[in-house]
C-alpha cells in the first residue's frame, strides 16, 4: 500500500462522530429506571441509592432487575426489557425471591393483556407464558454474603462464573447489585481495631491480647478501608472487561452511638408513627457520608429515597408514598412512587 | 454441605469476622502441593500469610511480580490454587428459579395461632426470616411469642426454642393456649396432648450478648454435621427480648457494641435460611427524649429484621391490641389490625 493512503487513511480516522454517537448508543444504551429515571444511566456508572431503611431501596433493584432479565420481544409481545444477566448480591440477608418472581408474573401478563388487548383478541384467555418466566428468572444470579470475606470471595472469583453464565445463556450480565454496601460497616469498623492475625482464629479476649502482630508492616490490615479499596478495585477490573451498571443500595447510619439531634426532635413529638421513617434532610447525610473515601470517589450518580409523610388511598387501605431526590447530579426534583404488587408506580 | 477446609471448633467468637474460618497457608501445605515452602515464602514476602490476606490483595499485580521469579510458573500454580480455595469460602452462586424452588419448598409459613397477627402477616411467620415485635410494655411481645411457641410445637410437630432473657416463658400460658378451644375431651387425652408439645419446647436462659452467641454458635455446629428428619426439626427459634441482650453493649462511642449487635443478627438470619426455621425476636420500648417512647434497639437495627411489627395495647383494657406492619418484604408495610389476647 503507498504511503500517501495509508496516510489519508490514518488521518480520516475510523469513523464519524456521527457514526461514532450511534454506535455508542446502541453498544451503551441510556437506560431510564423509574423511579430513578430523573437521570439517564449507562452501563459503567456506579448508582447508589441511599435511605433508610425501609425505604424502598430494595424495590427499586427488584424493580430495575425485572427491566433487565425480560426480553425486549417474545412471541409478538413487546416487554421492553434488555435480555441480559443480573447479579445480586445479598448483604443484608434480606432479600424476599417471591417479591421478585411474582412482580415479574404481573409484569408478563399486564403486557400479554395489552398485546392481545391492542390485536383486538379476547381478554379473557391469556396464558401465563411459563417458558417466558422460567428464562427470565434464570437470567437473575444471586449470591448471599454473610461477611466481608465472603463478598470478597465472591467477588474475586466472579469473573469465571460471568463467563460460564454468559455462555449459557448467551447474553452478557448488563446489572450488578449490590443490596446494601453498608451491611457489614459496624463489624469491619470493630475488626479494624483488633490485633492482626486474630481473624483466623475466632476471636478471644486473652488470646487477642496475647497476639503479637506478625507479617510485618507489608501485612495489609483487614479493615472498613482495606476492604473498600478491594471491592473498588474488583468492580473496576470486572468493568473493564464487563461493562454494567452497578447499583449499590446503602442504609443511612446514625453517628457513634449518639442519635441525631434530628432523631431526638422526630422522637420528642410523640408519634409512634413515624417509626417508619421519618422526613430527613437529605442534605445531612451526604455530607455526613460515612463510607470510606475510595468508594465515595467510585459512586458516579447518588439519589437519596425517604418515606413521605403522605400517603395514598387506594380501594382498600393506605399505602406509603416514597420520595426521590437526586444529590449527585444535584437536581431539585422531588419523584414520588407508591409500591403495588406488580411493583413501582410512578405519581405525577 | 460446603467443601474446604472448616475448624471443628466452635469458638463462639468466630462468627464475629467470618462463618467458615480461613486458615493461614502453612496449614495449606499438607492438602495441596502447589502450596509449598517456596510458594509461602514468595507470599510472605508481600505480607501475604492467610488466605484471608489474599482477599484483600490485588492479585494481577501479585501475578506480576510472580512473572519476574525464577520459579514463576510454579508461583502462578500457587495463585491459581489460592483462587479454587477463595471460591469455596463464599455461598454458591444460584439463579432465580433455584432461590425461587427452595423458597417454595423449604420456607413454609407457620401460623401463630394468633388471628390477627396471621391476618397481617397473611398467614404467619415464614421460614428463613426474622420477624421483630416491637412494643412498649405489655403490648402483647411476650403474649403473641408464647402463642406461636404453643401452636407451632402442637400444630406442626416442629421443636421450638426459647431464648428467655428476663424469665418471661411461661408455662401454664402455654397450657392455657392449648386446652382453649378444644371441646372436652378426657383428662387423660388433654395431659397426653400437653406433655406432647411441652416436651417439643426447649427453653434456655440467656442474660448476655456472649452467651446468645454461644448458643448460636452452638446451633450451627451441631446442624451442619447432623442429618435430621423433617419432624423432629426446630422450626421456631424465639428470643425474647433480644434488645434485653443488645442495649448494654451499645452504650459509648465505639464500634464493638454495634458490631456483636449485627453479627447476632447475621447468625440469626444465616440459621434461619439455611435450616428452613423462623426466627421471632422482640425489642423493647424506652422512654426518649421528652419522654416518648423509642424502640430500644433503634436506627442501626432497623436494616437487620425482614418483618417488623408494632405492637400497642388499648388504653380501654379488654384485652385489646393493635399491631401495625413496619416492614415487610412482601406486603405493602402501614397496614394494621386489632386483635385480642385471651386471659
Amino acid at each position: 500500500m503507498d504511503s500517501a493512503t495509508e496516510l489519508r487513511g490514518w488521518i480520516n480516522g475510523d469513523e464519524s462522530a456521527k457514526e461514532m454517537l450511534e454506535r455508542v448508543l446502541t453498544e451503551r444504551p441510556l437506560l431510564l429506571l423509574p423511579p430513578l429515571h430523573r437521570v439517564p444511566l449507562r452501563v459503567g456508572n456506579v448508582v447508589e441509592i441511599v435511605g433508610s431503611s425501609p425505604s424502598g431501596k430494595t424495590q427499586i433493584l427488584v424493580q430495575a432487575a425485572i427491566s433487565c432479565v425480560l426480553p425486549r420481544e417474545w412471541n409478538g409481545v413487546y416487554y421492553g426489557g434488555l435480555e441480559r444477566l443480573v447479579i445480586f448480591f445479598d448483604l443484608d440477608c434480606r432479600f424476599d425471591i417471591l417479591r421478585l418472581s411474582e412482580s415479574l408474573k404481573l409484569h408478563i401478563m399486564e403486557a400479554n393483556r395489552s398485546s392481545s388487548l391492542n390485536n383486538g383478541g379476547p381478554s379473557e384467555d391469556i396464558q401465563f407464558d411459563e417458558e417466558l418466566f422460567v428464562s427470565c428468572m434464570k437470567r437473575f444470579l444471586y449470591v448471599r454474603c454473610y461477611s466481608s470475606f465472603e463478598f470478597l470471595a465472591a467477588l474475586k472469583t466472579m469473573h469465571c462464573q460471568i463467563q460460564k453464565e454468559s455462555e449459557a445463556h448467551g447474553v452478557g450480565v448488563h446489572f450488578l447489585m449490590i443490596d446494601s454496601i453498608s451491611a457489614f460497616y459496624w463489624v469491619d469498623r470493630a475488626s479494624a481495631m483488633l490485633p492482626i492475625g486474630v481473624h483466623s482464629i475466632g476471636w478471644i479476649p486473652e488470646k487477642a491480647s496475647a497476639m503479637l502482630p506478625i507479617g510485618g508492616d507489608k501485612r495489609k490490615h483487614i479493615s472498613l478501608q482495606s476492604v473498600a479499596e478491594t471491592v473498588v478495585q474488583e468492580i473496576q477490573k470486572l468493568l473493564c472487561v464487563q461493562p454494567m451498571l452497578v447499583l449499590a443500595s446503602k442504609a443511612t447510619v446514625f453517628g457513634d452511638g449518639s442519635i441525631s439531634s434530628e432523631a431526638k426532635r422526630k422522637w420528642s413529638s410523640g408519634e409512634t408513627s413515624d417509626l417508619k421513617t421519618s422526613r430527613m434532610n437529605p442534605q445531612k447525610y451526604s455530607c455526613r457520608d460515612y463510607m470510606p473515601s475510595v468508594w465515595q470517589s467510585f459512586i458516579t450518580h447518588r439519589v437519596f429515597v425517604r418515606v413521605s409523610d403522605d400517603l395514598v388511598d387506594s380501594k382498600h387501605q393506605t399505602m406509603p408514598i416514597y420520595e426521590t431526590e437526586w444529590l449527585l447530579p444535584p437536581l431539585s426534583f422531588l419523584d414520588k412512587f407508591t409500591v403495588k404488587d406488580a411493583g413501582i408506580f410512578m405519581i405525577a | 454441605m460446603r467443601e474446604g477446609k472448616q475448624s471443628d471448633q466452635c469458638e463462639p467468637f468466630a462468627a464475629l469476622t467470618s462463618s467458615v474460618a480461613m486458615p493461614p497457608l502453612k496449614d495449606l501445605e499438607r492438602e495441596f502441593s502447589e502450596v509449598d515452602y517456596n510458594f509461602q515464602q514468595f507470599c510472605a514476602s508481600h505480607g501475604i500469610l492467610s488466605v484471608e490476606d489474599f482477599l484483600v490483595h490485588d492479585l494481577n499485580v501479585l501475578v506480576a511480580f510472580a512473572e519476574q521469579h525464577p520459579t514463576s510458573k510454579e508461583l502462578k500454580q500457587g495463585i491459581t490454587r489460592i483462587l479454587s480455595i477463595i471460591d469455596n469460602h463464599h455461598q454458591p452462586w444460584l439463579n432465580g428459579m433455584k432461590l425461587l424452588e427452595d423458597a417454595l419448598q423449604n420456607k413454609h409459613v407457620l401460623s401463630t395461632g394468633c388471628e390477627g397477627i396471621d391476618l397481617l402477616l397473611q398467614g404467619g411467620l415464614r421460614e428463613g426470616q426474622l420477624t421483630e415485635l416491637v412494643g412498649p410494655s405489655s403490648s402483647g411481645k411476650t403474649q403473641i411469642c408464647l402463642e406461636a411457641a404453643s401452636n407451632v410445637a402442637d400444630k406442626y410437630m416442629g421443636a421450638v426454642m426459647f431464648l428467655d432473657t428476663c424469665n418471661s416463658f411461661s408455662p401454664r400460658r402455654i397450657a392455657c393456649f392449648l386446652t382453649r378451644g378444644v371441646s372436652p375431651s378426657s383428662k387423660e387425652d388433654k395431659k397426653r396432648s400437653l406433655e406432647r408439645v411441652m416436651s417439643n419446647i426447649f427453653i434456655y436462659s440467656v442474660f448476655d450478648i456472649f452467651a446468645l452467641l454461644g448458643v448460636l454458635q452452638q446451633l450451627e455446629c451441631k446442624w451442619r454435621s447432623q442429618v435430621y428428619t423433617r419432624d423432629n426439626q426446630v422450626k421456631l427459634l424465639i428470643i425474647d427480648s433480644i434488645s434485653s441482650l443488645i442495649t448494654p453493649i451499645l452504650g459509648g462511642n465505639g464500634a464493638n457494641g454495634r458490631s456483636l449487635m449485627i453479627s447476632a443478627g447475621l447468625l440469626l438470619k444465616k440459621l434461619a435460611h439455611e435450616h428452613s426455621l423462623s426466627v421471632l425476636v422482640t425489642n423493647h420500648m424506652v422512654g426518649g427524649e421528652g419522654g416518648a417512647l423509642k424502640p430500644a434497639l433503634g436506627e442501626s437495627w432497623k436494616s437487620v429484621p425482614h418483618v417488623r411489627i408494632l405492637l400497642s395495647c388499648d388504653r380501654g383494657g379488654n384485652n385489646l391490641y393493635y399491631a401495625s406492619l413496619l416492614k415487610h418484604p412482601t406486603v405493602a408495610s402501614g397496614q394494621a389490625v386489632r386483635f385480642m389476647i385471651e386471659e
